[in-house]
């Protein structure tokens, strides 16, 4: 099957948050306009590469835009300049056909020519597919390598710690 | 007089933002991993679109180091994007020499910053035999999202994206 992998533009968004809807479960915060704001303008907080085929081979609901994925630059103090990969998404329809595999290639062409030395992301331990396929690229899991654990403080938690209320 | 102040790095402040890096990996056992330079740093943190931000900790002369340092601590930080939560702050590195802890505030200030910038949350990574930061973390009413949720860190070196990207 042809497509083509592109960076995204403003017009892609509805497209990027309707595939965010349906990849995710739970509480949400980021309305369709928040992503907007966050991903296309003068500052964003992250880039997003859309995955599209030609209309011949549109998806039964009518879309063209059928994977994406949202990545933003990070930094290593041991290492220096890296790519982190927040989403990766392709619809089921069109998986198996490579999609993913070049929306990832896009990622490191683009962290490379941004100077990046790694790219990172988060998979979850019970994704056994994906993680099969990560590491049959050259991936390496850290969590397991270097015992590291990725903490997370939101919400009433973080406001307290920026208070500095005491502690037990 | 204060024990310390808290204030934005600056490009001068680069061989001590090394000097503190190359110190927390030595904790770690990971000294041999640091391969940043001081150009690099410089570059790319106070270029016109900074990959990193950087706190720094600094004491009066009077209280200088053993060494001969002012400059004792600094925290490593940038922003990242949950397309579920919105707007995080990732902190990538936090020490503190070791002559100079105990002070606490450090933490606030980050804390404070994260808030400020209209974050939804913090990320940072804990190695797991780092009981007492994990302590430290969950008293505060941090997760493991390692633990809780199954998430793992997953890494591909420059050799592997070279070849992914000539795919």
């Amino acid at each position: 099957m042809v497509y083509t992998i592109r960076v995204a533009t403003l017009e892609d968004c509805k497209d990027i948050y309707r595939m965010i809807m349906v990849s995710r479960c739970g509480d949400r915060r980021v309305a369709q306009g928040d992503l907007e704001q966050d991903g296309f303008s003068k500052n964003p907080f992250f880039q997003s590469i859309i995955a599209e085929v030609p209309e011949q081979h549109r998806s039964k609901d009518g879309h063209s835009k059928v994977g994406y994925a949202l990545y933003f630059f990070a930094y290593s103090s041991w290492k220096g300049r890296s790519v982190y990969m927040e989403d990766l998404y392709v619809m089921p329809e069109y998986r198996g056909k490579g999609i993913g595999k070049a929306l990832m290639s896009k990622i490191a062409q683009l962290g490379l020519a941004a100077g990046c030395n790694q790219l990172n992301f988060a998979v979850l331990n019970w994704n056994k597919e994906s993680m099969d396929f990560y590491l049959s690229q050259g991936c390496w899991d850290v969590t397991t390598g270097l015992d590291y654990h990725c903490m997370r403080c939101e919400g009433p938690a973080l406001e307290a710690l920026a208070r500095g209320d005491p502690k037990n | 007089m204060a024990n310390f102040i808290l204030r934005k790095a600056e490009p001068r402040d680069v061989p001590d933002i090394l000097r503190l890096i190359k110190e927390l990996a030595k904790f770690e056992e990971m000294e041999e991993q640091v391969v940043l330079t001081e150009t690099e740093l410089l570059q790319d943190g106070f270029g016109e679109q900074p990959f990193y931000h950087c706190i720094m900790a600094e004491v009066p002369e009077d209280r200088r180091s053993s060494d001969g340092h002012t400059v004792v601590g600094f925290a490593m930080y940038y922003f990242t994007y949950d397309p579920w939560i919105g707007k995080m702050l990732y902190l990538e590195d936090f020490y503190v020499m070791k002559e100079y802890r105990g002070m606490a505030v450090h933490t606030q200030y980050i804390h404070s910053t994260a808030v400020k910038s209209r974050c939804s949350g913090m990320h940072f990574i804990v190695a797991e035999w780092n009981k007492p930061s994990i302590d430290f973390y969950k008293r505060r009413g941090a997760s493991d999202l390692s633990h809780e949720e199954g998430w793992r860190l997953f890494e591909i070196d420059k050799e592997y994206l070279l070849k992914m990207s000539a795919k």
